[in-house]
């Protein structure tokens, strides 16, 4: 008898111990990978990913994470902007860290650069910022590349209509730096201005860590341009602006919204003062219920006071939205597998109520962007800080 | 603006036939510890910039000693690499220690342009070449007018003579290089609120005021000056009516057609023919 319940109780420690194992090897955290620029002029964009994609996972893992119980971690590495570091780290996070997914962050050179990685190692991405038009319609089936952001078409259709619209004027001229963005980005503004017979009366383009624009704002003001269509980010940004004040002109501008990513405020001053751009979305006025809960984290977490004290906004409300669709299609998967995960991304079932909106089938095999023009916000930098424009 | 820095190129390659290649870092340098003191530690201007000018004054020393005194008295060329090398490591450090992001360096005379008919400056902008002219008839003085300055000029000339004359050479030489150091830190501070203030701002100017010593001629001051005044005349025409994307052609290109018409430069001095 006794013999019997000793062999019970080893028998009873080995089912436990085995049980043990296979519920530890199920509590593995599924690991989700960054890749963005967390150093140099555009560190804010990182972090302000990085600060979406973390209220996102904890608020997940409070509720238990994701395929029964596994927690999300977050790997982040900086790629600062450099599209070779970018290649090396797309390598890095899915072969040594087996990342799930990986987030991406405010480069569209870095991003480019990335593409055949997922498609090689079959990895899903989710762009957070980078808006470039090719990043996501790159030609791949089945496409690897997702993302929760602008699109360049989008953007450059809704800026050449609200220039013409809104602003009602019809002799835009075109600033852009000299990179594949800016490209991107003339090829869409040349098509949507040109949709309505408005052509550019100039279009010029300036480097990286270029001091002084005043040549090219000044040919584009000898051209007679009555609105200045910027696409920057903050360092460059900040030298149109000043070149600008010392032609002493007055045109209205409108950006892309490069330049809600640096230290824009810090490096320009007064002149920001009424520079319009784009959002996908904004902090500012009534709130939805993520709305509250997510700035309810930043004052929580990163000690934000208020909404203007919210650093390069839509990095963090991009990437929010965008870890729960990945979350949500890990579960629909019941699985981490890449393939898995990308075809339940363009199916997802149900709809959800995001940060930026209500989600119902974001993607699809064509449609890799899940924001639209329909959904962009314009601010306005005033005071040092973004403010919303009602529209019309 | 280039001038001020090319004029520390001529000022060690006066006395000892070598260079600072990390001239462009000192600039940077400059624009990082003004900024350091001035604005983190909110310190007033004038301190700041005293701090500053004596900082650099120690970096030029340390160079010298560092990357090209062992070569020098080995008559070895390998200070060339041994400058960028210190260079390197200056932008290293101040990443590490200042981080990538470029800062604001606020200063009074940029609040607001003057504009005169279609173009304006900031007052900031005018300062440069004041500064930059009136700093460059100062050591012209010294040179040509102080004692310590000829022993300078005299190494430059006959170092063995100079050395049997009881002057130092090693001090000379160090000397000549904390004065060149101290001349790319006044650049510095005085550039920091055009440019922001960034560990990448100095590499593009080390190279162009290393253009504008070549076009003027190493051993020529009033030819580093008109030629530094030359460059960037041609640098803003060739943006303002041919392209910006043409100003870096046109700049260089200049440098190359120098060096095969005129290789001592446009005011240098035709070296002798050895035979």
């Amino acid at each position: 008898m006794r013999r019997l319940s000793r062999m019970f109780t080893i028998l009873l420690a080995v089912v436990l111990g085995a049980a043990g194992t296979v519920l530890a090897q199920s509590k593995e955290p599924v690991k989700i990978g960054l890749s963005a620029a967390v150093s140099g002029g555009s560190a804010a964009s990182g972090e302000a990913i990085k600060r979406g994609l973390q209220i996102a996972i904890d608020e997940i893992n409070g509720k238990g994470g994701v395929l029964g119980g596994r927690k999300l971690e977050l790997v982040i590495r900086d790629d600062e902007g450099n599209p070779q570091k970018g290649v090396t780290i797309a390598r890095e996070l899915v072969e040594r860290e087996k990342v799930a997914a990986v987030f991406g962050g405010l480069h569209t050179t870095v991003a480019l650069a990335q593409v055949p990685v997922w498609q090689e190692l079959k990895v899903p991405y989710m762009g957070t910022w980078a808006a470039g038009t090719n990043v996501t319609r790159n030609g791949q089936t089945p496409n690897y590349v997702f993302r929760v952001s602008a699109n360049d078409d989008y953007v450059d259709r809704f800026l050449s209509r609200y220039a013409m619209d809104a602003l009602k004027k019809g002799k835009p001229g075109l600033l852009l730096e000299n990179t594949p963005w800016g490209q991107s980005n003339e090829v869409g503004l040349t098509k949507w201005f040109g949709e309505k017979g408005v052509k550019a009366v100039g279009v010029e383009r300036f480097n990286w860590n270029d001091p002084d624009m005043s040549p090219q704002l000044l040919r584009l003001k000898n051209a007679g341009a009555d609105l200045i269509v910027l696409v920057a980010n903050a360092p460059e940004g900040a030298q149109v602006l000043r070149s600008k004040s010392k032609l002493g002109w007055d045109a209205a501008m409108i950006s892309h919204w490069g330049i809600s990513g640096g230290r824009f405020a810090e490096l320009t001053g007064d002149l920001s003062e009424g520079v319009t751009f784009l959002q996908t979305y904004t902090f500012f006025g009534k709130q939805n219920e993520r709305g509250q809960y997510v700035l309810k984290m930043l004052r929580d977490k990163y000690g934000v006071k208020e909404p203007g004290d919210v650093i390069a906004p839509v990095g963090t409300a991009n990437a929010y939205d965008g870890l729960h669709l990945v979350a949500i299609a890990i579960d629909q998967a019941g699985s981490t597998d890449g393939p898995k995960v990308r075809e339940a991304l363009e199916n997802l079932k149900g709809e959800y109520k995001g940060l930026i909106k209500t989600y119902k089938h974001p993607f699809t095999a064509e449609q890799h962007d899940a924001l639209t023009d329909e959904d962009y916000v314009m601010v306005v930098w005033k005071g040092g800080k973004i403010v919303p424009i009602s529209m019309k | 603006m280039y001038g001020l820095v090319a004029l520390g190129y001529h000022i060690t390659w006066a006395t000892s036939r070598t260079m600072n290649f990390s001239q462009g870092h000192a600039v940077m340098v400059g624009a990082v510890v003004a900024y350091a003191v001035f604005v983190g530690l909110g310190w007033p201007f004038p301190l700041a910039l005293v701090l500053t000018l004596v900082a650099l004054a120690g970096f030029g020393a340390l160079v010298e000693r560092v990357a090209v005194r062992p070569f020098f008295l080995r008559a070895s060329p390998a200070w060339l690499l041994a400058t960028i090398a210190v260079g390197i490591i200056a932008e290293n450090v101040a990443q590490l220690t200042f981080g990538k992001d470029a800062r604001a360096f606020p200063s009074p005379l940029m609040r607001k342009p003057i504009i005169l008919g279609s173009a304006g400056f900031y007052p900031q902008e005018l300062l440069v070449p004041v500064v930059g002219l009136l700093l460059m008839g100062l050591v012209q003085l010294f040179y040509h007018r102080t004692a310590y300055g000829k022993q300078l000029k005299a190494v430059a000339w006959n170092p063995e003579a100079a050395g049997l004359m009881g002057i130092n050479i090693p001090r000379a030489v160090m000397a000549s290089y904390a004065l060149s150091a101290l001349l790319a830190g006044v650049a510095g501070v005085l550039l920091a609120p055009l440019l922001n203030v960034s560990p990448q701002m100095g590499t593009i100017i080390g190279l162009k005021a290393f253009a504008v010593a070549i076009i003027g001629g190493l051993s020529s001051a009033p030819g580093i000056v008109v030629a530094g005044l030359g460059y960037g005349l041609v640098e803003s025409f060739t943006a303002g009516y041919v392209s910006t994307r043409a100003r870096e052609i046109v700049g260089f290109g200049l440098v190359i057609l120098v060096l095969v018409v005129r290789p001592w430069g446009l005011l240098g001095e035709k070296p002798s023919r050895r035979v």
